[in-house]
């Protein structure tokens, strides 16, 4: 019993020493240091739950749709076409509802499927054309952002003012229905998005870290050629984590239009490098192999409070976050790489890509 | 049949096919196409693309990317837009923009080359500084209200109808085109991206010839902010964002390969016409300019598919030659 319970300890303190080595320690203690430099600055404005909430909230696409990106990553992809699936999302939800008369609920099932096939294409011709991943979702990217804006020609509403007046309000001016996947607030404090995005971290790293899906895509990352002679589907794995991806672009393209109540063309077009930066600080390597998903959410939080933070305690004007966020990066990524640089060989990266299978 | 093989081979030229061909269908829908000017207007407005892939395309095949040229250009044109208000010269700009140029190419390429950061990520990085600055610098405001001979000079043209910036644009890139072909040190982009490992066996700087390609990309990205300025006669504190995607796919377009070490200038000359003239096209074909990225996104994709599959099948048609002529060499 005693020995167990020691055990336990030695365990614990080990566990303990193994997770400060890890890059998502560093992050923790950037995100300390985010809460304490703030609240040192202005204390009684940083710390309202309440604002801190809605400051995720109105980052939530990012945060979502870098959880699902950080699976393309692994595998040595990259996914620069999910912020244009939320706007095909967001506008197929619109003219499905407003100018086709279907159920609310059955035109999300519908973009979701929509955006999952969007996804499904890319990845099609990554995996098993070959293609390079950044030149197919360039494509996708204007391929999917032009649908969208055709699609949004299909409708009465012109493009510009965007589909509104979802359903989702009562007598009672609660929220209902589909308004409330944008607005409802549980226990009348914590917005459901931020539910919804905790339900997906836990999924995302269940399937990632937990699961056998998830270890065939660290293994195809880490050596395709290895993968493929272990009897792992190689292209099945790679094309299925763009499929993700288009899901979680569509499940933030629903909760984005749900918020702002109007099913737009164009949402969330801006959200391709933070989304990249959102993976890429949260130590996924984008020449695949390595990535967690705490650390894409860790990272991703650390941004939504910078953007936060920084407005309400050092004044800087909104305008003005493109800033500091890149510096961030830079100098982020730069000591990372200066500090690994002793510790890898000079070609390394060269010969992994020879290695691949053409 | 053997003469449209070798065209075919030669990517830029198949590109420049491509272009033709599209000009051929808009003409075939709507003959009114088919006039001098018509043809001449889709080359004179792709000045500020053609600097921005062009420069890009020396990054793209050393292999890395420079996501940052957007904002770059972004911020070259607001600080040109606030030296013209002022009147001041032309040659003032070119300068402010070259140094800006140069500063942001050496902070990218001694991430990339120095520090080892991958590419994408670093520039990234750069983006979002740069696109602060431009914050900073503007004050938060769209710069407009320039000197009257600053937005006049874009518009005048030469002989036959080209523009002075074409024209300007046009040097530029025959000179580069023929430096990167035919100098020892101009091979020595092709060289770096093609294999690493063997350019630093043979000794090539790889680390310079890195840094050089990103200064270049970075002057070449500021120029045309000054073209887009003198152009449009407004800067906008987003101006330019979105632009580096365009510029990357007229690379794509051009037949330069994103992994490196293949492709050349003038293919991304031509793909930056093709990219910059596909909305002037639709006009006259009669469909509305919502089509546009719609239709770069499928040729984007069709494009690079295609050239995935056809390199895949000379690479096997390679393969089973080698086989042959090993198995018919042991039987002798």
């Amino acid at each position: 019993m005693m020995g167990g319970n020691v055990n336990l300890k030695t365990n614990f303190v080990d566990g303990l020493k193994k997770f400060t080595k890890k890059w998502e320690f560093v992050l923790l203690l950037i995100l300390l240091a985010e809460f304490a430099i703030f609240g040192a600055a202005n204390f009684e404005k940083f710390f309202r739950i309440t604002s801190i909430f809605s400051s995720i909230t109105n980052f939530i696409s990012i945060c979502i749709i870098s959880l699902f990106v950080t699976f393309v990553m692994i595998t040595g992809g990259i996914d620069i076409q999910a912020s244009s699936i939320v706007g095909l999302t967001s506008i197929v939800i619109g003219v499905l509802w407003s100018d086709a008369g279907l159920n609310i609920w059955t035109a999300v099932l519908l973009a979701i499927v929509t955006a999952g096939i969007c996804g499904a294409l890319s990845g099609f011709f990554v995996a098993y054309c070959g293609v390079q991943p950044m030149v197919v979702t360039l494509g996708g990217s204007f391929l999917f952002s032009g649908l969208a804006l055709l699609i949004s020609g299909l409708s009465k509403t012109p493009a510009y003012q965007g589909i509104s007046g979802f359903p989702g309000k009562n007598e009672l001016g609660e929220f209902i229905s589909f308004r409330a996947l944008g607005k409802m607030l549980v226990f009348d404090l914590i917005p459901i998005q931020i539910i919804i995005y905790v339900a997906l971290i836990v999924i995302t790293y269940l399937m990632l870290h937990k699961s056998r899906y998830g270890r065939r895509v660290f293994l195809v990352g880490v050596n395709r050629q290895a993968a493929e002679y272990s009897g792992i589907n190689s292209r099945w794995i790679i094309m299925s984590t763009y499929i993700l991806t288009g899901i979680g672009a569509a499940i933030a393209g629903v909760l984005l239009t749900a918020n702002v109540d109007s099913a737009k063309y164009n949402l969330g077009s801006t959200f391709t490098l933070s989304i990249i930066t959102a993976v890429v600080l949260g130590g996924t390597l984008s020449t695949g192999g390595k990535g967690s998903i705490t650390g894409t959410a860790l990272a991703a939080i650390i941004i939504c409070i910078l953007r936060y933070g920084l407005p309400l305690c050092f004044g800087i004007s909104n305008q003005n976050l493109d800033l500091p966020i890149g510096i961030m990066l830079v100098v982020v990524v730069a000591l990372r790489a200066y500090f690994a640089q002793g510790k890898r060989p000079v070609f390394r990266r060269k010969e992994k890509d020879c290695a691949v299978p053409k | 049949m053997r003469m449209l093989k070798s065209i075919l081979k030669v990517r830029w030229l198949s590109s420049l096919a491509f272009l033709a061909v599209m000009f051929i269908i808009t003409g075939l829908i709507n003959p009114d196409f088919f006039t001098y000017s018509n043809i001449i207007e889709c080359f004179n407005s792709s000045v500020v693309f053609t600097l921005l892939a062009v420069g890009v395309a020396f990054v793209i095949m050393t292999g890395e990317i420079d996501v940052s040229i957007g904002s770059t250009m972004g911020l070259a044109a607001a600080i040109a837009g606030m030296l013209a208000q002022r009147g001041e010269s032309w040659a003032l700009m070119i300068v402010y923009s070259i140094i800006i140029g140069l500063l942001i190419g050496l902070v990218n390429g001694y991430g990339v080359a120095v520090l080892g950061v991958p590419s994408l990520i670093f520039t990234l990085g750069t983006t979002g500084i740069v696109r602060g600055l431009v914050y900073v610098f503007s004050g938060g405001k769209t710069t407009e209200n320039f000197a009257g001979s600053f937005t006049n000079f874009g518009s005048q043209t030469l002989f036959g109808q080209i523009t002075i910036y074409y024209t300007i644009v046009l040097v530029i890139v025959i000179i580069t085109h023929l430096l990167l072909t035919q100098t020892r040190s101009g091979k020595y982009f092709i060289a770096v991206g093609d294999n690493v490992g063997g350019a630093t066996l043979i000794g090539i700087p790889v680390t310079a010839t890195k840094i050089v390609a990103y200064v270049l990309c970075g002057i070449f990205a500021a120029i045309s902010g000054v073209a887009f300025a003198s152009k449009y006669g407004q800067v906008n504190i987003v101006a330019g964002a979105g632009y580096e995607m365009s510029a990357i796919a007229a690379c794509v377009l051009g037949g330069i390969s994103l992994s490196g070490g293949l492709g050349n200038i003038a293919g991304a000359a031509i793909g930056a016409v093709i990219m910059s003239t596909i909305s002037r096209l639709l006009v006259f074909i009669g469909l509305s300019s919502d089509f546009d990225n719609t239709i770069k996104g499928v040729m984007l994709i069709t494009i690079v598919v295609v050239d995935a599959l056809m390199q895949r099948r000379s690479a096997e048609a390679a393969r089973r030659e080698r086989l042959v002529a090993r198995a018919s060499g042991s039987a002798r």
